[in-house]
């Protein structure tokens, strides 16, 4: 089975791709100009940051960047489309011959190229007789349009490749898929010779409901000794099923012309002074191998956040990587969203629990209670500040009795009455090798 | 300069002549800096801007396009808008939905096109700029027929923001009076770059001081199909320019010409086609109302009851030009063969300074025999405008002779950016040839 | 649905113009089909001479050149939405427009 996407994601910019509207509205056609509602005498500017992120996007997956771009006109009639063309990129995408490592799988990338995204469609009314109502807050959104080659073999590669995809493509540029749905995509499955589009999928969940349907339906049709035509079909998201595209009356022609108002722009510097961070995917695999960790660990740190990934890496410098993970992918892991704002205060004190827990100085159970104390989900008698209570205690009771002293002189098992007395009182909350050490330093002082 | 003007007066010539299709209703209080038109293809908020489409009935649009604006900040009145073939689609400003403007010198004859209205404007009322707009030849042509200077600067010198498009990599907002010297103030004016406008924003800085010296080339191409006492009154302008304004005048060849007229008509008409596809009845200007229409039908009913013919024509063939299989053999050729032209007039303009020739084939034809034209033979009457325009060069049309009471004008092209010289060869002309004024009416 | 456009014929074949209008949305009748397709057939005859052009591969979009005219992702609204929606039909705060299938 051969599966190959073109996949939409709408880039994070705080205004539009061609006008200065604001991306966020609450309100329906309140996000809107002479231009992205194709008023007469009204023209296209393009936005620096939408051309930025869309040249990250193309360099992160490794395409051949092209020096010059133009965009181009992709005239077709549709209620959401204001201009009723869209200004997309045709000869000249930003990059082309690209790929990602999915899992150690190629996935060949054919190219990579920004576009408007037309206004948003209510359907109203019965089936069949529905009525358009348009929201034009969304026409002129940037999209970045990511076309792969047909390298995956199963619908839940596909969703794997774009939740991978996305994951870092959120750190990269910030794009934001917290609605599912804003994910659109085309994709073509072939199972035998010939392929099928399936065309507009919204979301991840559909989409690999609609591979799997499309899928199926094609090997039956092939055991059936049928042959599978080449068509354009769309996914019926109540049904569950793909169904052929209503026949169109004819084939559209979109008839690409260059877009005489936007003019030329050579992007070679630009792509080429692009510093890409290392994505989460990246780091997985440098801190698999960097600190010989499994890569099913490292990739649960970074999943988390990024942020975990940096206490990670900042932890391991004072304490070995497993004792790192116990407590990162253990209790932090599991309360991330209470530590997580914590970080900026009390990173230090995490890292001298983690290391006082390696060291031995206090037991796990100790450590745990101090962490969780940190986020407020667990409490720690305020006395016990570090060792310093130990010795105080220790003091205290050498104070009311010397002849413990006196005894360890010829005896050094006289100090076993002040170990037994400390570990009643600090109830395990230190370990009794941490005891036993402060009670020998403060009984040889006096010796 | 003080602009007085009377309503009423203007009210009357306009009944007669039809130059606005919209203007003033109420004389204005006070005295303005001067008075100026916009065709009606510019936005404007205080009066309904058509394009001279039905499909735009009713429209008003909610901003100023920049080069109005710029003008209203300099103290101009905006009298009204003028009158126009539909979306720029002509010759001769017989294509418009709002009734064809008519000659000032005969009402019998055409006033060109496509800003016919501007024209007609420019020469009935003194001290008065007319806002034109040529896609082909659409100022300098009118400007031709009616007798009055007209400027089309170099595409991307005035911002096309808020003018509604013909064809944008050919489109430029220019200016038409009576002589030369309230174009040589405003220009400036309504010049320079616009945010809004990407393709002003790469201009070099407009120099009215910078002239060109050396020789004027003639082309032997421009002078092929012009009507005999046209071509008289051409040579003879020609022969003053030479005596009285010591330019040496010579002969060239620029063979790439001849490509100019295919190449425009494919690119303007290609990109007309995707700039008018917005036009169906939905947002704004005609409003369908049949929505339980399915939406190619509700969208082709409005286009086809409220475009025009010559709107459809070129729709056709724009459309035609792009499409799969044809778009190789015709737009892509257009813009490379563009290319070759602009390539041409860089290597006169190595010798000489300017390139005359000419406006138009003849004087402003008779409605009677517009009649019997044949499209393309329209199309081919454009074959001295179209050249300069394609290749986004500025020109000035002045008059240079008149054929009975008609008049004749005279074509003058410099190179990109160099409307400065352009106005300098203007206003020494205006020094030894005196220009006609239509008689008008009280 | 191929295209043809047969020069031998000299006429611009009445189903490609149809084919034309269809994209463009424009409803011609018979009479209008065969008018529109002579027309272009004499407009495309007199644009034969391009192929005697000189072919070159280099093409600008703009007659002059417009190069990396950028604007900066700095959100603004200059005209209020309910000015240039105020006209349109609408429901709902949504606007209007016909059937989709």
């Amino acid at each position: 089975m051969k599966i190959g996407l073109e996949i939409h994601l709408q880039l994070p910019t705080k205004s539009k791709l061609f006008c200065s509207c604001p991306t966020t509205a609450d309100q329906p056609n309140s996000s809107v100009c002479p231009t992205c509602l194709g008023f007469p005498g009204s023209r296209p500017s393009l936005n620096r940051k939408a051309l930025e992120y869309g040249l990250m996007v193309a360099r992160f997956l490794d395409c051949h960047m092209n020096q010059k771009i133009w965009f181009s006109r992709k005239t077709y009639f549709y209620p959401d489309l204001p201009k009723h063309f869209q200004i997309t990129q045709y000869e000249s995408p930003l990059g082309v011959d690209g790929h990602y490592d999915l899992n150690g799988k190629r996935i060949g990338i054919w190219r990579v190229h920004i576009e408007e995204d037309p206004g948003r469609i209510r359907r109203v009314g019965r089936s069949g007789e529905e009525v358009s109502l348009i929201d034009y807050n969304r026409s002129g959104i940037p999209l970045v349009e990511i076309v792969t080659a047909p390298d995956m073999s199963s619908p839940a590669e596909a969703r794997e490749f774009i939740n991978q995809l996305t994951t870092e493509l959120r750190y990269l540029v910030g794009i934001s898929v917290q609605d599912e749905q804003s994910i659109r995509v085309d994709c073509n499955i072939s199972v035998g010779e010939e392929r099928v589009e399936v065309k507009n999928v919204s979301g991840l969940r559909n989409m690999e409901k609609a591979l799997s349907y499309e899928a199926t339906r094609q090997a039956k049709m092939l055991e059936a000794g049928k042959k599978i035509v080449r068509e354009t079909r769309r996914y019926d998201e109540e049904r569950k099923v793909t169904l052929p595209a209503r026949e169109k009356e004819f084939e559209e022609d979109y008839g690409y012309i260059g877009e005489p108002d936007l003019g030329e722009y050579e992007i070679g510097a630009m792509a080429a002074a692009i510093k890409l961070p290392e994505t989460p995917f990246m780091r997985a695999e440098r801190l698999a191998k960097q600190c010989s960790i499994p890569e099913a660990t490292a990739k649960q740190l970074v999943l988390t956040s990024m942020n975990l990934a940096d206490l990670f890496e900042e932890t391991c410098s004072k304490v070995p990587p497993e004792k790192a993970v116990q407590w990162l992918l253990g209790p932090i892991n599991s309360n991330w969203s209470k530590f997580e704002p914590i970080l900026g205060e009390k990173k230090g004190e995490i890292i001298d629990v983690i290391k006082a827990d390696s060291d031995g100085r206090i037991n796990d159970n100790e450590a745990k209670m101090r962490l969780l104390a940190m986020v407020g989900m667990a409490e720690v008698s305020t006395s016990d500040e570090g060792g310093r209570d130990i010795e105080v205690l220790v003091n205290q009771f050498l104070d009311k009795h010397p002849e413990v002293v006196k005894d360890y002189r010829t005896n050094p098992k006289a100090a076993n009455s002040v170990i037994g007395h400390l570990m009643k009182e600090t109830k395990g909350r230190h370990s009794s090798k941490e005891i036993v050490e402060c009670v020998n330093r403060e009984i040889e002082k006096r010796v | 300069m003080i602009a007085r003007f009377d309503l009423d007066w203007l009210k009357r010539q306009n009944e007669r002549h039809r130059a606005f299709c919209e203007m003033l209703e109420i004389q204005p209080e006070g005295e303005s800096k001067f008075t100026f038109s916009a065709k009606d293809n510019l936005c404007t908020k205080d009066f309904q801007t058509r394009a001279g489409s039905r499909i735009l009935e009713g429209y008003r649009p909610p901003f100023d396009a920049e080069p109005v604006k710029r003008l209203r900040h300099a103290g101009g009145l905006l009298l009204g808008k003028t009158n126009m073939d539909e979306f720029g689609f002509g010759t001769f400003s017989t294509n418009s939905a709002f009734g064809v403007p008519l000659n000032p010198f005969d009402r019998e004859r055409a006033c060109g096109g496509s800003s016919g209205g501007a024209a007609v404007a420019a020469a009935l009322i003194a001290g008065h700029a007319a806002l034109g707009v040529s896609t082909g030849g659409s100022i300098s042509c009118p400007a031709s027929f009616c007798g009055v200077v007209g400027i089309t600067p170099t595409y991307g010198r005035v911002s096309r923001y808020g003018l509604i498009d013909y064809g944008n990599s050919l489109d430029k907002v220019g200016l038409l009076s009576r002589n030369v010297s309230l174009i040589e103030k405003l220009l400036p004016v309504i010049s320079g770059p616009d945010p809004r406008d990407p393709t002003s924003c790469c201009q070099t800085q407009l120099d009215m001081s910078k002239d060109r010296s050396g020789p004027i080339a003639v082309p032997k191409e421009c002078l092929e199909g012009v009507e005999p006492k046209v071509l008289d009154a051409f040579n003879a302008a020609v022969q003053r320019v030479s005596a009285e304004m010591g330019r040496e005048i010579v002969s060239v060849d620029m063979p790439s010409l001849k490509f100019a007229m295919p190449a425009y008509y494919v690119l303007a008409t290609t990109e007309a086609s995707t700039n008018l596809a917005r036009y169906a009845g939905m947002r704004y200007g005609v409003m369908g109302n049949e929505y339980h229409q399915h939406f190619n039908d509700y969208f082709s009913g409005v286009r086809t009851e409220c475009f025009g013919e010559e709107a459809k024509r070129r729709i056709l063939l724009g459309t035609f030009c792009r499409m799969v299989g044809f778009r190789d053999k015709y737009y892509l050729k257009a813009l490379s063969v563009r290319n070759t032209i602009i390539q041409e007039y860089a290597s006169i303009f190595k010798e000489y300074a300017a390139v005359a020739s000419p406006t138009m084939p003849m004087v402003a034809p008779r409605f009677d025999d517009i009649k019997n034209m044949r499209p393309v033979d329209i199309y081919l009457t454009d074959f001295l405008t179209l050249p300069p325009n394609l290749t986004g060069l500025p020109h000035i049309s002045v008059p240079c002779g008149y054929v009975g009471k008609m008049p004749v004008g005279m074509q003058l092209v410099t190179p990109h950016w160099e409307e400065g010289a352009l106005v300098k060869f203007a206003k020494r002309w205006e020094q030894g040839f005196e220009y006609h004024i239509p008689e008008v009416g009280a | 649905m191929s295209v043809s456009f047969s020069s031998e014929a000299n006429i611009m074949e009445k189903e490609t113009v149809a084919r034309v209008a269809k994209v463009a949305r424009l409803r011609l009748t018979e009479a209008e089909l065969d008018k529109y397709g002579k027309d272009l057939q004499d407009i495309l005859d007199s644009f034969a001479v391009l192929d005697s052009a000189p072919s070159s591969e280099n093409f600008d979009f703009n007659p002059v050149p417009v190069q990396d005219v950028l604007r900066e992702d700095e959100p603004a609204i200059d005209i209020d939405p309910y000015e240039l929606t105020k006209h349109m039909d609408s429901y709902d705060g949504y606007i209007r427009g016909p059937k989709l299938s």
